[in-house]
């Protein structure tokens, strides 16, 4: 039996009917990303860290002390893979397992204030700055990509529900919704 | 329960985040060790009121087991350690 499988965001569908317009909060989903984890030794874990910011057109997200994940719009999951190998890390492709969300504007840290349990004062949650952490109960990854925008990295199965949280704590804020990618 | 556990990875996080596993003081015991002596290591412990020392697990965060030493009446954290870090020590 043929198996016809197709390649769907998660929430897909549940976007649809808001704005098509950003307003000066907005969350974007991104479609199309390229999400790698690593994992490595406990005594290679400061080669790799200086290796893993020199990977080109990517970020790196710290998911713990050894622990990693590689995020990139614009390079394929395969060839992240690839420079992984030269680390001699266990590496996964989690691209269809993980959902990347970027929230920004100038109430963003009003928004996730209400999710997130941490200080994300720019003097401690710094540009580049990223940790997993709980978000509307749910774990997840949260850097902080520039002044007030961050990133979310979620599981694809929590994906609707945080979407869901994190709409309706932006209300108040007119935080507008949608794709990017 | 305290509250805010400050782990050695992440720095301050909501209890929340973190799963508690129990004692951190028991040691495993050999193999061939006797029947009484497994009896008290699987099913046996203490409850003491003041100084505690637990294994906690920081599962929404950086996954790594800590060894948090508290006060369960005054809910002050003293210090808390990876667990990888204490075994180290424990060892040397």
């Amino acid at each position: 039996m043929s198996l016809s499988l197709q390649n769907r965001h998660a929430l897909e569908g549940h976007i649809s009917g808001f704005s098509s317009f950003s307003n000066a909060n907005h969350l974007s989903i991104v479609r199309g990303v390229a999400v790698i984890s690593i994992l490595v030794q406990p005594q290679r874990a400061e080669d790799a860290r200086r290796a893993l910011a020199t990977i080109a057109e990517s970020s790196a997200r710290s998911c713990g002390p050894f622990e990693w994940l590689i995020v990139s719009e614009t390079r394929s999951a395969d060839s992240l893979l690839q420079e992984a190998i030269s680390l001699d890390a266990a590496s996964v492709d989690q691209s269809d397992g993980r959902v990347v969300m970027r929230i920004a504007g100038p109430d963003v840290r009003r928004i996730l204030g209400k999710c997130v349990a941490v200080d994300l004062h720019p003097d401690s949650f710094a540009e580049g700055y990223s940790a997993n952490l709980l978000i509307a109960r749910i774990g997840a990854n949260l850097a902080r990509l520039a002044g007030d925008c961050f990133e979310i990295v979620v599981d694809r199965s929590n994906a609707v529900w945080l979407f869901e949280e994190l709409v309706a704590r932006g209300r108040e804020f007119d935080l507008s919704a949608g794709f990017v990618g | 329960m305290a509250s805010l556990i400050k782990c050695p990875h992440c720095g301050v996080r909501p209890r929340e985040e973190f799963s508690v596993r129990g004692d951190a003081s028991v040691v495993r015991p050999s193999p061939a060790a006797s029947d009484e002596e497994w009896h008290r290591y699987v099913h046996i412990r203490e409850n003491p009121r003041g100084p505690y020392r637990e294994h906690w697990q920081h599962a929404a965060g950086c996954r790594r087991w800590l060894v948090v030493h508290r006060n369960n009446v005054t809910h002050e954290v003293y210090d808390v350690m990876d667990a990888a870090t204490v075994a180290k020590e424990v060892a040397q």
